[in-house]
């Protein structure tokens, strides 16, 4: 018995095998590991996007920690940063002495993160009571004055003479760590309400 | 010479099993490409969006690393500043204790308030009311005192005490 096949049909149903085949190898060998690539990638996105907001929020809460420890501190950081001004000193403060006068001394030794000058203060007073107030005010002032040992208290008639030294604590530049860290703080608030 | 009374048909080889065959295969193909390539866009995307995630991660490393060093800067700062004020109100109170010390008869010409000591010049009536009323509140407050008196003309004594409070008192005299 013959069996009748048209060649059109053979060559259409080997042509059908072909494509047959490649699909599943183009499936197994192409597209399935790419559809794993794809679906572990997206597990790691997720992994990271959770991590990134744990580091947002540890960002967030150091944020608000720098900001309210700045806040705190802030007399104290203008204090450190302000430049002495020596006539201002002396015109704010004459008013506890009858005479203040200063003379910058050159230290003998860099300080690690603050430059001290060392003031000479030679002063009157009729009473302790003005040196007393001179301290107190010390506290409040637009510089971290810190008075040294020794001081001298020399009797003049009616009226005593002081003596001591002032250091006066001045943010060193090479270690200025805080302006640093504003200019990344800013950089950090611009990118954070761009995105 | 002709055979046959029909025309020929003209022959082609897209029959129309090849055209099912072709359709099939092509929509076949069609999807999985498009398959293939959307997945190789969103595996890009996503690649992409882990490397912009890594970056921000590092700069926000950076920045919480910097922040913290500010804040322990600021801290520090705070410290030395507290330290300070505290140093000028004790140097208050102890410069106020001082002159509360003194009596009324007792009259003081030079102080000198030193780190580890305090020398006190002046002249005093007689050496009791110095050692009653001056010298024995120092002892209290100073490990050692040491004082020397010089007759003066109108026979009032004037007195130089050195007071310091630690063991190495003789080093103190020879530095001052």
């Amino acid at each position: 018995m013959k069996i009748s096949f048209p060649r059109h049909l053979l060559y259409l149903t080997l042509f059908s095998i072909f494509m047959i085949v490649f699909a599943i190898w183009f499936a197994t060998e192409k597209l399935i590991p790419l559809g794993r690539e794809y679906k572990k990638e997206r597990l790691t996105l997720k992994k990271e996007k959770i991590d990134l907001q744990r580091y947002q929020d540890f960002y967030d809460n150091t944020l608000s920690i720098y900001n309210q420890t700045k806040r705190k501190n802030r007399n104290i950081i203008e204090a450190f940063e302000t430049p002495f001004d020596a006539q201002k000193f002396q015109k704010k403060y004459t008013k506890y002495f009858i005479e203040l006068h200063l003379s910058k001394v050159v230290p003998d030794k860099k300080e690690k993160w603050y430059e001290i000058y060392e003031v000479n203060t030679t002063s009157k007073l009729k009473s302790p009571s003005g040196f007393y107030r001179f301290l107190d005010s010390l506290n409040k002032s637009d510089w971290i004055v810190g008075v040294t040992f020794p001081i001298r208290f020399v009797r003049e008639g009616e009226l005593i003479h002081s003596s001591f030294r002032m250091h006066i604590y001045k943010k060193n530049d090479e270690k200025n760590t805080t302006k640093s860290s504003e200019s990344m703080q800013h950089k950090a608030l611009k990118e954070n309400s761009s995105s | 010479m002709k055979y046959s009374y029909i025309e020929p048909r003209k022959k082609s080889p897209l029959t129309p099993e090849a055209i099912l065959v072709l359709t099939f295969f092509g929509i076949a193909f069609f999807l999985i490409f498009s398959t293939y390539g959307f997945l190789l866009f969103k595996e890009y995307r996503t690649a992409d969006e882990i490397r912009t995630i890594y970056a921000k991660k590092s700069e926000l490393k950076n920045s919480i690393n910097e922040m913290k060093a500010a804040i322990a800067f600021i801290e520090k700062e705070a410290n030395l500043a507290n330290k300070i004020y505290t140093t000028n109100s004790v140097l208050k109170d102890s410069i106020a204790n001082l002159f509360d010390l003194v009596p009324d008869r007792i009259t003081l010409s030079k102080a000198v308030i030193l780190k580890n000591g305090l020398i006190l010049y002046g002249i005093t009536p007689n050496k009791e009311i110095y050692s009653y009323m001056l010298e024995a509140p120092l002892r209290s407050i100073f490990s050692k005192t040491h004082t020397s008196f010089y007759q003066l003309d109108n026979g009032w004594l004037r007195f130089v005490s050195t007071n310091y409070l630690e063991s190495d008192f003789e080093d103190f005299i020879h530095e001052n």
